[in-house]
């Protein structure tokens, strides 16, 4: 029979990628990379857990609670919803120099910024200054849209009506007068926040911007007066204002309320007893709630953290236990005999 | 003819068609009446009956294209679920995230199966346009007009040209070949590529030939009654009313559509059914889908992983209200916090919006990936150049594309033999003629040395025989039974000759009959052409006209065949061949040579050879007479049991033969078959073989093929019956291997045990279903099992038996259309292109063109699917779970609020964008072991069979380990971030930067195999990460939209804190430490034991291969003698 020429039409592209023979990097793990890679890693994590715990524990701290749940507490008697401006004093000691600079935060405790609810009752374009949304704004802001007279509110909604309204005053006491320590709050907010996702009107004065609204409920002042000491610091790039926009991570949370960088302060608070003067406005003992100040100076890597340092170092002692226990048995399953 | 008669003879037959069930009614050459009743539709309004003959697969049109896609897509649970889902996002109230995070995966997942189900549609639009405009000429007002396929209606007389495909079902009237008789071929339909016949009636036959053809035929007008339109391609039953008279017609009268006309210039035909209600469209029945085991398991954990979620949902929402009621009673302001003053309310509302908060858990993604993983691991098959057989040019073929992971957990392999493991390229080898036998089989067929045929003109020497002493009685005309013996070869056959340079081609239904037919013509009695009625011979050089009486045609019940001739001298003769068993019990008396005979079919059956008993009779006139009016009788009886009938006439004609002889045929072993079956048997499948052939047979096939241990001990029907009646069929199993004297150890006993079957014997489980376990479990312990004798209607029931029993994958192999029941039934099918047609592999989930291709498909295809799947459907799970379920450890942060602790667009990019593709590179490209490692060792197969990697236990454990590394991802950044000055904002970026360094370590870890496109995907996801990042959270787009880039400039004040970064890494590292530990642990444990293993094993098997080679023969003589 006469043999046909082979057809080959139909043969399978004989490349790399088709015949699954692509060239490619099979690393092998074997034990004897892996338990000194297991070491290793754990060494690494310990040298990182050993310098955050020694960075943090540099870092100065001091925290103080003025809710005034105790009736010997100075701000107790300000706990009663019914006084109004209601001032009430703290005294505490400074031991040894607290090096500067020095931030003053204010903290809350229980207090669930983080609610979906609360944290979407605001009104974006009307914080961008849009003045279509001052006279509608947005239903999220519910029930904060308009009051009683149905005039809208400016800025609406929950999170800028809850805003945070007590006022600290700092004074070194030498020699029993009281010397009051600058605070500086220029730039305690967010770059962006402050230059970009909040803008006032471009209306001057201000004021004619805020024309047939109404302030917050709570408010004490219209937004365009936030700030009665500097008129730039008003209306939404108020910097007490963005602080208080940014919703905190968790119940406890901490938010900047100003720095100590000036005049005799700029090396941070010097060794001795202090003052501070509250206006205690913000009621939170209705929920639980707890009120602190907190001085505090940062390093590189901001403020006082030892959970990070301590996870570190579980985790890295953790990857050397392993590694141990990985010899252990290595060395059982190689060498069964010598048992 | 008078109207009014017309009429009344119309009624009659409509009652006696009506009788029979002859209702579908056609009238030739009247095309309006049939025109007027087509079937037409208007919405979902049908009327009509006859359908146009125009195909349409095609499922969509432009209008209905959008709406039935939707349709298609949201019948799937995961679709419409997240449908919901987006729906819900739509409710302000409840929308914890905004609708269009859901929207970009449903929407990609969406586009890509409809632009994929649209490309399809097209795709098959353009082949019906193609099919549906082909040309074919048709009788209009006594000339012929070419016309499209399309236009051609019932009634419609057609003009079939040479080498024309047929373009409906048809009446054949006339032909231009003597006695109307015509020839197609129906590769289209059954795959066989040999040429059939198909003959007009006499009465058409006579009435129509006369010229001008045109007129005779424009004035037929013959009504044909026939069957409703149904999909049996082999029977057709009809009457045709012409004249008056009526003529009664069967499938030999049909020439289907899809069928091609060879070797007749033209036929005229009938259009009978068109379109639709044509036989072969009848037949595009639906495929049943199968679905792989693993899917199966998956898609109830899918399940799951929603009712998990819809409860801690329900939790969620329950601690909601506890959470508002105690807000309600504390407080006067942040009255936000409770909607509407009602508690309930609130904890209903957040239910909803942590449903949506949640759905991410569920993978949406996954399916379309899946698809896509399979369709790419199909591809690899088509392509792969060991399974591409040369001599054929065929690429090995993923016919279904989704079921590659099941290739990798086969635990039994049930395979056929003929073709299977043999090459059914037969070879007549040998030959016993009067007792004498020639040739010698023990030759292998390259060394035989080819005798010196040239003094016959039509040899072309591919007879391995050598017996010169047989032509040279053929010659010399000294032995005439010899003679006798290959005019029977020549004549008693269905095979068609066609000429191409003076050597006549066989066309041929079955290799048998074509090697047969070969070897007569090789040895000068040369078949040269069949007509309906006389077949020509030219025996030894002189040209003889047999006239040919009747076809005693085979079936696989008789198991044999005989024609009946009249020779030129003018005497009758039977000539027929057969089965020796069927053809020895219808032997005259005293036969001579029996003895003799009966001995050489034991030699040949030990030589593994097929062999067929050949005889003879003369017919004495008298009976040939007296058979032949009962013959025309049950022909004219066009009812059912004119088969029972034909039975009992063949049956008397079939008797008192005189034995010519003995054919042997060898059937080799495919190439490399006996080491495809060692290797899968150490890959521990359980190997059987199912066969129609007879017991000893299919023995020796299993010892050549090593199937069978030379030492095994052979259970057979009447011992397993006793064990499986005996009151505990266990011990008494385990006591007869004892006492086995081949038996050695205990323990490898039973793997030295195999069970030999036929199908009668199978066939009492049908009263006995009760032994069905025990015979599995016994079945198990045996290193093979063989049925043979078994119908292919019993093989299917020994896969269901299987499937039944155990829960192991089952693979069938066949080749023949014996093998498309079993092919269908189990889990996976292959079908080897072989020899006989193409109906296995039609019906087949894989096609191979030989059996040790599935040494590759199984243990290297397979075995990576397995593994890529099994990894991939792990990773996804864990990583989808693993990065929603952190809000439910948020949600106990926030007040229950169903607050997101991500940014919007981490959700939606997350899956697609950040962590998709490293896990599609590892889920393409992964290799443990290279191809050829995969087949040296094969126990590295047993991993799929145990399931190991995707046991509902490892799900389980994936799961797991994705709620505690969710638990990590919340709690150690809350940890960092409790009581600090770090906003929610900067909290969510550190959380999805870990979320995404987890996702990426991980399958760091899982990729063994790294290929440069790995590494762009690992880099290219994590460098997006952290671009789409910016992105989102720039300037430019927040003063777009300020609501939806709220997180304008996060990231970019985030990624300068060293806090963010550390508590990223510590996040991503602990979430890994335990994934990273059980990986270390296993190559720890694992790696001084391995290198052990592998050496032994190579080594025993080199010993036993050897050692079974050396003892075969003597074996399977044993075996014969018993």
């Amino acid at each position: 029979m006469v043999k046909e020429e082979l057809s080959t039409e139909n043969r399978p592209d004989n490349t790399a990628f088709t015949q699954q023979r692509l060239p490619a990097w099979q690393p092998i793990l074997s034990a004897g990379i892996i338990i000194p890679g297991f070491v290793l890693i754990g060494l690494a994590f310990i040298g990182i857990g050993v310098a955050l715990l020694v960075t943090s524990q540099s870092i100065q701290v001091m925290e103080i609670d003025y809710t005034g749940v105790d009736q010997g507490s100075p701000c107790f008697k300000c706990t009663d919803s019914t006084v109004s401006n209601c001032k009430c004093e703290i005294e505490f000691t400074i031991d040894k120099l607290f090096e500067g600079p020095v931030f003053f935060y204010y903290g809350l405790s229980n207090y669930f910024q983080n609610y979906r609810k609360y944290g979407a009752s605001k009104d974006a374009s009307q914080l961008s200054g849009d003045l279509d949304y001052f006279t509608s704004p947005a239903t999220e802001c519910d029930p904060y849209i308009k009051d009683n007279n149905d005039k809208p509110i400016v800025p609406c909604g929950s999170i800028a009506n809850s805003m945070f309204n007590d006022s600290f005053v700092l004074s070194r006491l030498i020699n029993g007068a009281k010397e009051v320590v600058p605070l500086d709050g220029k730039g305690i907010s967010w770059w962006t926040d402050y230059n970009v996702k909040y803008r006032n009107p471009s209306i001057t004065p201000l004021k004619n911007a805020f024309n047939g609204t109404v302030k917050p409920i709570n408010w004490p002042r219209p937004a365009y007066e936030l700030d009665t000491s500097d008129p730039a610091n008003n209306g939404f790039i108020n910097q007490d204002f963005l602080v208080w926009m940014r919703r905190a991570a968790l119940p406890n949370f901490r938010k900047l309320y100003r720095r100590i960088t000036e005049g005799n302060y700029a090396d941070g608070l010097p060794a001795g007893d202090y003052s501070l003067e509250i206006t205690y406005n913000y009621p939170v003992l209705s929920f639980d709630g707890r009120k602190k100040v907190v001085f505090s100076n940062v390093s590189w890597m901001g403020g006082k953290n030892e959970f990070l340092g301590i996870a570190y170092l579980v985790i890295g002692s953790l990857c050397v236990i392993m590694s141990i226990v990985m010899l252990i048995v290595y060395a059982k399953f190689k060498f069964p005999d010598e048992d | 003819m008078q109207p009014n008669n017309d009429l009344s003879l119309h009624r009659i037959m409509n009652t006696e068609s009506l009788d029979s069930g002859l209702t579908w009614e056609v009238k030739a050459n009247s095309s309006f009446y049939h025109k007027h009743k087509q079937k037409k539709s208007f919405l979902c309004f049908h009327w009509g009956r006859y359908a146009d003959n125009v195909v349409r697969s095609y499922k969509y049109s432009p209008l209905t294209f959008l709406p039935l896609t939707l349709f298609e897509q949201f019948q799937r649970a995961a679709n419409l679920y997240f449908l919901l889902i987006m729906v819900m996002q739509c409710v302000p109230i409840i929308s914890a995230v905004p609708w269009y995070v859901t929207v970009i995966p449903l929407l990609s997942v969406l586009i890509i199966r409809g632009l994929k189900d649209l490309a399809n549609d097209l795709a098959r639009r353009r082949s019906d346009r193609e099919i549906n405009t082909r040309p074919c000429d048709v009788l209009v007002s006594q000339s012929f007009q070419t016309i499209q396929w399309k236009d051609v209606r019932v009634g419609d007389v057609l003009r079939i040209n040479k080498d024309q495909v047929i373009p409906a079902d048809l009446l054949l009237l006339s032909s231009s070949e003597p006695y109307s008789l015509c020839y197609v071929e129906t590769a289209d339909i059954d795959g066989e590529t040999n040429l059939k016949y198909r003959q007009a009636l006499s009465a058409t036959h006579t009435e129509l030939t006369s010229q001008p053809s045109e007129e005779v035929l424009s004035a037929f007008d013959g009504v044909v009654f026939c069957e409703e339109p149904n999909n049996r391609l082999y029977t057709f039953r009809g009457q045709l009313q012409w004249r008056g008279e009526g003529f009664s017609l069967d499938n030999e009268h049909i020439l289907l559509r899809g069928t091609v006309l060879r070797n007749t210039d033209w036929a005229y035909g009938l259009t009978v059914y068109t379109g639709s209600d044509t036989k072969i469209l009848r037949n595009c029945g639906k495929v049943r889908v199968k679905t792989t085991r693993m899917e199966k398991v998956f898609n109830r954990l899918v399940v799951g992983i929603v009712l998990c979620v819809l409860s801690a949902a329900l939790l969620l929402a329950i601690a909601s209200s506890v959470f508002s009621t105690w807000v309600m009673s504390h407080t006067q302001f942040q009255s936000v916090l409770v909607v509407d003053d009602n508690p309930i309310y609130t904890g209903f509302l957040v239910y909803w919006s942590y449903i949506i908060l949640l759905s991410p858990a569920m993978p949406i993604a996954l399916y379309i990936t899946f698809d896509m993983i399979h369709t790419i691991h199909s591809l690899f098959i088509d392509c792969d150049m060991e399974m591409y057989w040369q001599q054929t040019d065929r690429p090995a073929q993923a016919r279904n594309t989704s079921l590659n992971e099941d290739l990798g957990q086969v635990g039994y392999l049930l395979s056929d033999k003929t073709g299977t493991l043999t090459q059914n390229h037969l070879l007549f080898r040998q030959c016993c003629i009067a007792g004498e036998i020639f040739g010698d089989a023990s030759v292998r067929a390259e060394d035989v040395e080819l005798m010196d045929l040239g003094w016959n003109p039509y040899s072309c020497g591919n007879l391995f025989m050598s017996a010169p002493m047989l032509v040279q009685r053929l010659r010399e005309d000294q032995c005439p039974i010899s003679r006798q013996f290959f005019t029977a070869l020549a004549l008693c056959h269905t095979v068609m000759a066609q000429w191409t340079e003076d050597i006549p081609v066989y066309q041929a239904a079955s290799p048998d009959e074509e090697a047969l037919v070969c070897a007569a013509r090789e040895l000068g009695l040369v078949f040269l052409s069949r007509t309906r009625d006389f077949i020509v011979v030219s025996e030894l050089g002189i040209k003889r006209q047999y006239e040919l009486l009747a076809v005693l045609d085979f079936t696989s019940k008789r198991r044999r065949m005989s024609v009946l001739v009249r020779e030129p001298e003018g005497g009758v003769k039977l000539f027929c061949k057969g089965a020796d068993i069927v053809i020895l019990e219808r032997l005259e008396e005293d036969c001579p040579h029996l003895d003799k005979t009966e001995r050489a079919l034991e030699l040949f059956a030990e030589a593994c050879l097929r062999t067929l008993c050949v005889a003879v009779r003369s017919v004495p006139e008298a009976l040939w007479g007296q058979w032949r009016k009962t013959l025309t009788k049950a022909a004219t009886m066009a009812t059912c049991d004119r088969d029972a009938l034909l039975e009992t006439l063949y049956d008397q004609m079939e008797t008192d033969l005189l034995i010519l002889g003995v054919t042997a045929i060898e059937d080799r072993l495919q190439e490399g078959v006996p080491e495809t079956i060692a290797l899968l048997q150490e890959a521990g499948l359980k190997v059987w073989v199912l066969t129609g052939d007879k017991k000893e047979t299919a023995i020796n096939i299993g010892y050549s093929c090593k199937l069978l241990d030379p030492e095994a001990r052979l259970l057979e029907w009447q011992e397993l019956r006793e064990i499986l009646q005996s009151s505990d069929p266990q011990i008494s199993f385990l006591k007869g291997r004892q006492t086995d004297v081949w038996a050695v150890g205990k323990e490898s006993a039973g793997v030295k045990t195999s069970l030999v079957l036929t199908g009668p014997e199978l066939a009492e489980f049908d009263q006995r279903p009760e032994w069905e376990p025990t015979f599995m479990k016994l079945a198990d312990q045996c290193q093979s099992v063989i049925c043979s004798r078994v119908t292919p209607a019993q093989k299917a029931q020994i896969v269901r038996l299987v499937r039944k029993h155990t829960s192991s994958v089952t693979m069938c192999i066949g080749d023949g259309a014996n093998d498309v029941n079993m092919i269908k039934t189990a889990h996976v099918g292959v079908g080897l292109a072989g020899v006989e047609g193409g109906q296995a592999v039609q019906n087949a989930d894989f096609a191979l063109s030989q059996f040790r291709f599935l040494q590759q498909l199984l243990l290297v295809h397979g075995r990576w699917s397995y593994r890529r799947i099994s990894l991939f459907l792990r990773y996804f799970l864990f990583k989808t779970c693993g990065f929603a379920l952190v809000h439910i450890w948020f949600g106990c942060f926030n007040g229950f609020s169903a607050q997101s602790l991500y940014e919007r667009w981490f959700i939606a990019f997350y899956t697609v964008f950040y962590t998709a593709t490293p896990i599609l590179c590892v889920a393409i490209f992964e290799q443990d072991v290279n191809a050829e490692s995969s087949l040296k060792q094969p126990e590295l197969y047993k991993c799929g069979q145990t399931q190991e990697l995707s046991s509902p236990l490892m799900l389980l454990s994936s799961l797991l380990y994705a709620v505690y590394s969710s638990l990590i991802l919340f709690f150690i950044p809350c940890g960092v971030f409790y009581n600090t000055a770090f906003d929610q904002q900067t909290m969510a970026v550190t959380v999805s930067m870990a979320a995404t360094f987890i996702a990426t370590i991980e399958v760091i870890l899982l990729t063994r195999y790294w290929t440069k496109i790995n590494v762009a995907a690992v880099c290219t996801s994590v460098v997006l990460f952290f671009i789409c990042s910016r992105i989102t959270q720039s300037a430019f787009l927040f003063q777009r939209s300020p609501i939806d880039y709220s997180f304008m400039g996060v990231s970019e004040k985030a990624f300068r804190e060293p806090v963010v970064w550390l508590t990223a890494f510590l996040t991503a590292w602990t979430a890994f430490l335990p994934s990273l530990t059980a990986h270390a642990l296993r190559v720890v444990l694992s790696a001084p034991n391995k290198h052990k293993v592998h050496s032994v094993s190579s080594h025993s098997v080199e010993l036993q291969s050897k050692f079974r080679r050396r003892t075969s023969s003597h074996r399977s003589s044993h075996q014969q003698r018993m």
